[in-house]
């Protein structure tokens, strides 16, 4: 049982629409985690991020990512259109594809995929060569400059597994991402993915993401054609 | 709807594959093409080709050496290095590679030992000392039989067949880099290797091969027929992306056609290929350091260009990442250790190998002698 006051406000929503009485671990059951029952995913509706990067800070803090290193990050695009100015946020982390290229790239096979779908790398193995890196085409993995190995999102397996949200999903302000089991027909990520025309970032690479954007600007969904990055790291990039 | 769209926060990836996979790439590269231009002598017989087989197996020994210490040092973790051998994936060309490479070299070694095998047993006639026992030892059983140094060559042949496929393929499969995912790319690594290897060839006939002028034209000629090579498939990419006949080449090439500095690339690549060519066919017995100079240079800019430049262009945000060639062991160190290494290598070569046999050696003084017969005669 999670009894932190967060997911406490999480399970609100839940008690209200009768789903649940009480306040509930995140993820229904993390036993079996394994077997294959789970496919965890992710849906982000864009329009509720507000580009706070509290997701980005705290995936940092639960996960120890190296200074200038992200395994997350929102994008922020400022956006013309005639007379109209906005800005566009779009969070950004490994999609855990269903077809990952990042995998068979891997020359001593350190990166696989879980039965429940999640995409991660053995740090043991892993002889940091970073093939991966250049495979992925969403820029999501990088080389870890304190351990010379590849890094990347993992869902925060390690929460996951105990039954607890992502670090990123936890902390997410807006409440633009929602994680959990496709394979539960009764999840918040099922109905929103079976209800709503949901799009991927680069659906031609044929990765089939597992990440899914509510709401998404078709002008984000691939390489952004624009004016590049106004900021950029000092040390270690990536 | 007019619109325009301006990034304000975003990761930048640095470059994972190092200033050193440039070095490796370019230094394999230069090997195998180097241990191709040692077949007409080595293993065909062509005694006028003496001089370019022994030069060239230099090359192909210095460089084939050097090569896997860039390839390890591009590895994050290269104390893992044994992972490759113990978690073979067959599905991974990077796998592959890590056993093409031992095979070329173990082959490129074998194949050197015995074609010098009757070089080492002169060296090691008479004396007592150590080294002289050494060349004893090396050279025992005398000059080999040639279906002995024609097996090993094939076995190089092999394995510089399988690099040259491996390191192409590796790079090619990429379908996340627009830019590497070309069929070209496999054929412009090769082309731009043999290239730059004739290109190492007229560096080393200047400056250890007594300047030889027949070789420097026999050199310049086939340089000018790798190029035209490297120029037919730049073209053969350029048509494919222009004409819109593949979409994921057009891709590529509207990434970058229309940033200042991959423009300047393009000019500079299209100059340092016709350059040197115009300039080897006008001047093939004279033009020999420059043209060498600058064939060498082209190969290692390809890859410079392919590798550094490729990951500069981000997979989903917008602009390009900025590279700065770090100072240190990642990059300028890393770099010129690597040369350092090449030269060091190269000085141990060239006084403890008896690469250049008994009537190179002797042609090599003679020349030596005439230039400074020429020089006290000046004076
Ligand atoms: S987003 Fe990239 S790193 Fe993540 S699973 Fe897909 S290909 Fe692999
Ligand atoms: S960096 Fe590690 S996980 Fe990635 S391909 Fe290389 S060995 Fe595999």
């Amino acid at each position: 049982m999670i009894q932190s006051r967060r997911n406490f406000l999480r399970a609100l929503p839940a008690i209200t629409a009768g789903a649940a009485l009480a306040p509930a671990p995140a993820i229904a059951s993390a036993a079996g985690k394994e077997d294959g029952r789970h496919r965890w995913a992710m849906v982000v509706d864009v329009q509720k991020c507000i580009g706070c990067q509290a997701c980005t800070v705290s995936c940092i803090m639960e996960n120890a990512v190296p200074e200038n290193s992200f395994r997350t990050i929102v994008s922020t695009y400022e956006v013309h259109d005639d007379k109209r100015t906005n800005t566009y946020m779009l969070p950004r982390l490994c999609n855990h594809c269903a077809n990952p290229p990042c995998i068979p790239v891997c020359p001593v096979g350190a990166t696989f995929q879980r039965k429940d779908g999640v995409v991660v790398v053995d740090g043991d193995r892993c002889v940091g060569c970073a093939y991966c890196v250049q495979a992925c085409p969403y820029d999501a993995r990088f080389i870890n400059h304190e351990t010379g190995k590849a890094d990347k999102c993992t869902f925060c397996a390690h929460r996951v597994d105990a039954g607890l949200l992502p670090a990123c999903v936890e902390t997410c302000v807006g409440g633009a991402r929602i994680f959990g089991d496709l394979n539960d027909p009764g999840s918040k990520v099922r109905h929103l993915v079976d209800q709503n025309k949901m799009k991927v970032l680069k659906p031609e690479m044929g990765t089939q993401p597992h990440v899914f954007y509510l709401g998404l600007d078709e002008r984000f969904q691939g390489h952004v054609e624009g004016a590049g990055t106004l900021w950029q790291p000092s040390g270690h990039g990536g | 709807m007019d619109s325009q769209i301006i990034e304000v926060l975003n990761v930048t990836r640095g470059v994972a594959w190092l200033p050193w996979a440039v070095s490796y790439f370019f230094l394999i590269g230069l090997s195998y093409g180097s241990f191709m231009l040692t077949l007409p002598y080595f293993v065909f017989g062509r005694a006028q080709h003496e001089k370019l087989g022994r030069l060239a197996l230099l090359g192909a020994l210095v460089c084939g050496l050097t090569a896997p210490v860039a390839l390890l040092a591009d590895l994050h973790g290269p104390g893992r290095f044994l992972n490759f051998y113990l978690h073979f994936q067959p599905q991974s060309w990077m796998s592959w590679g890590s056993f093409f490479i031992p095979i070329y070299l173990a082959g490129l070694l074998l194949y050197a030992w015995l074609a010098l095998r009757g070089d080492f047993a002169v060296r090691g006639q008479g004396g007592t000392s150590l080294l002289a026992r050494l060349y004893r030892l090396a050279g025992r059983g005398g000059e080999a039989p040639r279906m002995a140094i024609a097996a090993a060559a094939l076995l190089a042949l092999a394995g510089a067949v399988l690099v040259a496929l491996y390191t192409g393929m590796e790079v090619m499969v990429v379908h996340a880099r627009p830019l590497w995912n070309t069929p070209f790319l496999p054929a412009q690594f090769a082309a731009t290797a043999f290239a730059g290897a004739i290109g190492l060839a007229l560096l080393f006939n200047r400056f250890i091969g007594g300047r030889d002028s027949e070789l420097e034209i026999g050199l310049n000629r086939l340089l000018v027929l790798a190029l035209a090579l490297v120029l037919t498939l730049g073209g053969g990419w350029l048509f494919v992306s222009l004409s819109g006949v593949s979409p994921s080449h057009s891709a590529a090439f509207s990434q970058v056609a229309g940033m200042p500095q991959w423009q300047l690339t393009a000019v500079w690549t299209a100059l340092a290929t016709i350059v040197p060519m115009a300039l080897a066919t006008w001047r093939p017995a004279s033009s020999g350091l420059i043209t060498g100079l600058i064939a060498v240079h082209s190969a290692w800019m390809m890859r410079w260009t392919i590798f550094i430049g490729g990951q500069s262009i981000p997979k989903t945000g917008a602009g390009l990442y900025d590279y700065h060639l770090p100072l240190g062991n990642d990059g300028l160190l890393g770099i010129v250790g690597t040369l350092g290494l090449w030269i060091a290598l190269l000085v141990l070569m060239l006084e403890y190998l008896p690469w250049a046999g008994q009537a190179v050696a002797a042609g090599n003084e003679k020349a030596t002698n005439a230039l400074a017969a020429n020089a006290i005669a000046s004076h």
